[in-house]
């Protein structure tokens, strides 16, 4: 049996100062197989596949190729034993051709000159065979998510790697796509190339897998066999506990517009075009209305725009009645709140304590200064007060560096912070990503509790899951356009998907309300 | 207007130069503030090399037999322990850089203020005053004449002949071809293309097993040795061979027409062409004769000569804004790599 | 005694303290060791030198001379205590200067020419309004603004141009020093303040006491005979304590701190960045250019006009009493006078020995750049209880974060 392993890691124990990411895990992939690693974000899933390419060295355990103990100090080494990897965030040089790409480190030369020929030869020759459409020529920053990750493949094939792992490959596709890739993966298992595939989501794990690893918490949990388990189950294993897959919340009983834009548009930074282009659509008093579409789809800027984070470049966006689309941000922060995506880029001073960023847009306000000097104790009282209402959980209350805060408690902080400010509308970006499930539930939790009090709530959100289950109304959005409006009780994942891949869209009803 | 393009190319030269061993660190992703202090470094290194030649006489003979190659063999040799001298200092950049991943701008200043501090201090140790010159004129040590070439004094070579032959600096060429070999090995070579990978995305580079740490070095040092040549080569030509810890901001300007043309060599030839021009005509508009009519017009036009001293600094920062908008600098350069931080 | 230690080393107050001690130490360190090295392979000088040297590297203040027998005396020496103090004065507002800009995310190198500017200004105003009309006091007070209100202004324009044009301040900081040192001999040139009185004196321009203005010294020539200080001291400390207040106390300084700390985070909270890097670049200029109004009206000292070649050492140190201080604005009170301790000490190494006042810049440059990597020794400093740490989410900036922006990239 143990001849058809062709890696085993075993007994892997990785530690970083404070935190044991790998406690003393055990993963065989056989030949030929499709091997899924499950885990929650910070189950210690991508610290595994590090220590196999060899970007970390594990305190205990050995790595087994083929049954013999191999040492892997380095990426060199890893691809010296025919493993590669696609990770979750590209690691592609925007400003560097395809091919550059493709062939960076493993590069043909004739006296230190670059050969690109038989390099070019042998890409072309991979990408007409995998059907993985790629243009060799052009920029990186130039070309799509989806070719992008066609690169990173082809990066693997172009190095002879027979042992591929796949970090997290679905997140950045339309279901079309993942399809698609799920095709390609098992074309390369069919061919006898080992498939390491680290997900979190249960339906592809299901769909494409032979065996399934559950990690939790950098903990060993399991091993099964696919055909064996089903959904519920794996996330039993995943979690630790039963979870609900659902939101639970009552009817929408939307009212009035709360915001209303018209034909917004918002310029673009990359390139020439409108980012965000003639958008039109009105977000109620007490419902959640969902953005939905594929990263890099208008999203940002249409964000960045109503906040005021970017200028927009034409139409109209009313707020409670007043046009704010040329207002300050602070002006607009009356009667808006904002959940920022990147909560490190925007949403927190990372030098500053928990006190000073949960003021962070009210030190102005009387309560908190009297003639240009800030009332400490105002603050630290209003500090304590939400921190005990939101259950924020830190090391020194208060005063703790907001740095040294775990990612879902400066999530829980800044939900806090925009929440109480209490205002008609509250654009939540993402407010999920990279969290648990524990942090995950309570912050649906607390948006729809919002929605309920009357408060108008738009999410963007990449996660389809997430879409489906929270939202009232979807609106797609496709290259700054809206070009569809749903019922989540009435469309499914594949028709969203069909749409958010710019296949189909809606006939002049996109974009407009109803 | 032969006399306008020597002097322009004498300030050209060490700029293009010394803005290309700023490429070489920022690509690699260091941002090395520190030119300004290497050429100091440098110039000091080169003068002090040359005077110890000097000293021990080995080259007496081939100076009053004229053996101009033989001179030039000193020239080059000079060059290179001034570009081993700027890579050595430079090591203090990369070390802090890479090693301890400091932040590189105080890095880069801190040798600002100490390549000054040292030179200053040695050259009041060496020579007792302010200024180390070298024994005699540097034009009749290292510079290239007609007559060195068989020519006879009175033998009009033609407008090229008497511009590109007579009384230049050959350093300047050698100089020139090393820019030339240095912007093709950056983009035609594999060690290039790691290299300017480093700058962009280490983490992608180092996932590649690229050895990051080791291409920062590499660009590092390469950027000294440049810098070290540049502030050879700027003291040699415009300061009669001869040191005191100053070389004017040059280091800086470098800096600016690095970013003006836009981190690739072709642009920053361009670029260094234009500042020296401005950089020629503050220094010497007084004695400028632009169509060679024996009119100085420059120096007959009521401007005062402080305005002419202020223009390169100026214009450098009219240029730059105007330029900024457009630049796009190498995305990781400033960021210290972290391995541990994948 | 050990535990006590280790608390203290908890507290990042006392690590930041500890890093600087441990910067100035190996500063000095290095400066003796080259001392020693020059000393013993320069041919003319002895081991007994070499050993003045070290000692006055370390202890030139306490010097009093030489005795009868030619040996170092050591003491209390009321003069150079006195003119540290004078010398400190304008090193802690150009250390003021690169600290608030730090604390704003931009590295002020400007601080010479802003200081010039000042000077100019400064030295226009208190000899061009007549003492005989205007009480000499009255004429001071427009002097010093006129210093600030210009060394503001020039400030400004980096920050202006960073601003809205997103230039690195840095380039554009030394694009403004080089044409303040143009534009300020220019403005001299000619002019009627130049010093054609005494003989030698072509490149000065006149003291302030040539118009009957200078500032009040009120008991401290008792104090500290034979040296230069006055109350300017006192004028800087007090200045020192209202930048504190100001940063740490006020909405203002808040708005600063975070458009420093975290540039996208302040604007997402409606704080206008643009106006902030603005306002903390004036504030900065308007300190460099007050370090240049007290040191000039001080009425003995003297301003050699001709600077288009040289820019003044005084604004580039505020740079490392900046960085001692960890751009904290008490401290910069006492880096200020540890450096202006130094700038004696080189004094007393060029007249007692055979070495000269540039080992001093080295000791400086050399802090500076340790000061760079401050963060390691932190680090280190704290090393030994890192397993109970708790993992920082995002790896921690520098001392002065987010500065190294470059040209046309918003990072």
């Amino acid at each position: 049996m143990d001849s058809e392993n062709v890696i085993e890691m075993l007994h892997i124990t990785k530690e970083f100062p404070g935190i044991i990411a790998n406690d003393d895990i055990t993963l065989q992939l056989r030949r030929g197989e499709i091997h899924a690693l499950l885990g929650e974000n910070g189950a210690g899933k991508s610290t595994l596949m590090s220590v196999l390419f060899g970007l970390y060295q594990p305190e205990k355990g050995v790595i087994k190729k083929n049954g013999q103990v191999v040492q892997i100090n380095d990426p060199n080494d890893a691809t010296a034993l025919g493993i590669g990897m696609v990770h979750q965030h590209f690691k592609l040089i925007e400003v560097f051709t395809v091919l550059d790409n493709i062939i960076l480190g493993a590069e043909t030369t004739k006296a230190g000159f670059l050969q690109k020929k038989e390099a070019r030869a042998k890409v072309e020759a991979l990408s007409e065979r995998y059907g993985l459409k790629v243009d060799l020529d052009a920029k990186v920053e130039d070309i799509t998510v989806g070719m992008q990750q066609r690169v990173e493949i082809l990066k693997m094939l172009y190095r002879d790697n027979e042992i591929l792992i796949f970090d997290e490959p679905t997140a950045v596709l339309t279901p079309q796509e993942i399809d698609e890739l799920m095709a390609t993966m098992k074309e390369f298992a069919k061919e006898g190339k080992s498939i390491l595939f680290i997900s979190h989501k249960l339906n592809e794990i299901m769909a494409v897998s032979d065996r399934v690893t559950v990690l939790r918490k950098g903990k060993y949990i399991g091993t099964v066999d696919t055909k064996d388990t089903d959904k519920q189950s794996l996330s039993d294993m995943m979690v630790g506990r039963s979870v609900q897959l659902e939101v639970h919340k009552e009817p929408a009983q939307p009212g009035e517009a709360v915001l209303s834009l018209r034909d917004f548009c918002v310029p673009s930074r990359a390139h020439k075009r409108n980012a965000v282009d003639h958008v039109s659509f009105d977000v109620r008093a007490g419902e959640i209305l969902c953005i939905a579409g594929i990263d890099g789809n208008g999203q940002t800027e249409l964000v960045y725009g109503l906040t005021g984070l970017e200028k927009s470049s034409g139409g109209t966006a009313t707020l409670c009645g007043e046009d704010i689309s040329h207002a300050s941000i602070r002006h607009r922060g009356k009667n808006m709140s904002h959940i920022p995506e990147d909560r490190h880029k925007h949403g927190l001073v990372l030098d500053f304590t928990l006190e000073q960023n949960l003021v962070l847009q009210r030190y102005q306000e009387k309560r908190f200064q009297t003639k240009g000097f800030i009332n400490r104790g105002a603050v630290r009282e209003y500090a304590n007060q939400l921190i005990a209402q939101y259950d924020v959980r830190s090391g020194q209350g208060p005063v703790t560096a907001a740095r040294s805060m775990s990612g879902g408690n400066q999530q829980k902080a800044i939900i806090a912070r925009e929440l109480d400010r209490e205002k008609p509308l509250i654009v939540a970006v993402q407010p999920t990503r990279g969290l648990d499930v524990g942090a995950i539930e309570y912050i649906h939790s607390q948006l729809v509790a919002e929605r309920d009090k009357g408060r108008a709530v738009l999410l963007v959100s990449l996660e389809l899951d997430e879409v489906m289950n929270l939202s009232d109304r979807i609106l797609v959005m496709y290259e700054g356009e809206i070009v569809g409006e749903f019922d989540p009780k009435q469309t499914d994942v594949q028709e969203l998907g069909l749409y958010m891949a710019g296949a189909k869209r809606a006939q002049e009803k996109g974009g407009r309300p109803a | 207007m032969t006399f306008l393009i020597q002097q322009t190319l004498i300030y050209a030269v060490p700029l293009m130069i010394v803005a290309l061993a700023g490429v070489f660190a920022e690509r690699s992703g260091i941002i090395n503030l520190a030119l300004e202090g290497i050429m100091i470094f440098g110039a000091f290194i080169g003068v002090l090399f040359v005077q110890i030649m000097q000293q021990t006489g080995a080259f007496d003979g081939a100076k009053s037999d004229g053996n101009w190659l033989a001179l030039q063999g000193l020239m080059l040799l000079t060059m290179l322990v001034t570009a081993a001298a700027g890579a050595l200092f430079s090591l203090l950049l990369s070390f802090a850089s890479v090693n301890l991943r400091a932040d590189q701008t105080i890095g880069g200043t801190a040798l600002n203020l100490l390549a000054p501090a040292l030179v200053l201090f040695l050259i009041r140790i060496i020579a007792n005053q302010n200024t180390l010159y070298i024994d005699g004129d540097a034009a009749s040590w290292f510079m290239l004449r007609k007559s060195d070439l068989g020519f006879g004094r009175n033998d009009d070579l033609g407008f090229l002949g008497e511009t590109f032959l007579h009384r230049v600096y050959p350093a300047t060429y050698v100089c020139i071809l090393l820019f030339v070999v240095l912007s093709i090995i950056l983009y035609k070579t594999k060690f290039g293309l790691r290299l300017r990978s480093c700058g962009e995305n280490p983490q992608a580079a180092d996932s590649l097993g690229i050895n990051v740490y080791q291409m920062r070095y590499a660009g590092t040092s390469i950027s000294g040795a440049l810098a070290g040549i540049g502030g050879f080569v700027y003291a040699l030509t415009t300061a009669n061979c001869s040191s005191n810890g100053d070389v004017a901001g040059f280091g800086f300007l470098a800096l600016a027409v690095m970013i003006f043309g836009n981190w690739k060599p072709l642009n920053i030839a361009g670029a260094a062409l234009l500042f020296g021009l401005f950089k020629c005509v503050a220094a010497s508009y007084t004695s400028i004769d632009i169509n060679g009519d024996g009119v100085y017009l420059l120096a007959n036009i009521p401007i005062s000569p402080h305005f002419y001293r202020m223009l390169p600094y100026l214009i450098t920062l009219i240029v730059l804004a105007f330029t900024s908008k457009k630049s796009r600098a190498p995305k990781a350069e400033g960021i210290p790599y972290d391995k541990g931080q994948r | 005694m050990k535990e006590k230690w280790s608390h203290l080393m908890k507290k990042d107050g006392a690590k930041t303290v500890a890093a600087s001690v441990i910067s100035i130490l190996i500063g000095l360190l290095v400066g003796c060791i080259i001392v020693i090295i020059t000393g013993l392979t320069s041919g003319n000088m002895d081991g007994a030198s070499v050993w003045d040297g070290v000692r006055l590297v370390l202890g030139g203040i306490l010097s009093t001379g030489r005795d009868a027998s030619g040996s170092l005396t050591f003491g209390f020496n009321p003069t150079n205590v006195g003119n540290m103090l004078f010398r400190a004065t304008p090193l802690i507002l150009t250390g003021l200067s690169v600290a608030v800009a730090f604390k704003t995310g931009l590295f002020n190198i400007g601080a010479p020419g802003q200081y010039l500017i000042g000077t100019a200004a400064t030295l226009i105003t208190a000899l061009s309004i007549p003492t005989s009309a205007v009480p000499s006091p009255i004429v001071w007070l427009l002097a010093f603004l006129a210093g600030v209100l210009a060394g503001a202004l020039w400030g400004a324009i980096p920050g202006l141009v960073k601003a809205l044009l997103n230039i690195n301040e840095v380039l554009a900081c030394i694009m403004t020093n080089w044409i303040a040192a143009n534009l300020v001999t220019w403005i001299f040139d000619n002019s009627v303040w130049r010093n054609l009185e005494e003989y030698g004196k072509t490149n000065y321009i006149y003291k302030t006491s040539h118009n009957g203005v200078e500032t009040a010294r009120a008991g401290l020539e008792a104090l500290f005979p034979g040296s230069q200080v006055n109350w300017g001291f006192g004028i800087a400390v007090v200045i020192a304590i209202l930048v504190y207040v100001f940063m740490t106390k006020t909405t203002m300084g808040y708005e600063l701190m975070a458009c420093g700390s975290n540039r996208h985070a302040a604007r997402y909270a409606g704080v206008s960045d643009r106006r902030n890097i603005v306002l903390s670049m004036a504030i900065a200029g308007a300190l460099s250019g007050a370090a240049a109004a007290l040191y000039y009206l001080s009425g003995n000292t003297e301003f050699y006009w001709q600077t288009y070649q040289s820019l003044p050492a005084t604004g580039f140190n505020g740079i490392p009493v900046a960085l001692l201080a960890a751009s904290n604005p008490i401290g910069v009170i006492f880096t200020g006078c540890f450096m202006s301790m130094l700038n004696i000490v080189g004094q007393q190494l060029t007249s007692l020995t055979a070495f000269n006042e540039y080992i001093t810049d080295v000791i400086i440059a050399t802090i500076v750049y340790l000061s760079a990597f401050s963060l390691v020794i932190k680090l280190w400093l704290s090393g030994r209880k890192k397993h109970k740490a708790q993992p920082p989410a995002v790896p921690a900036a520098s001392a002065a974060d987010g500065k190294t922006e470059k040209g046309g990239e918003d990072a």
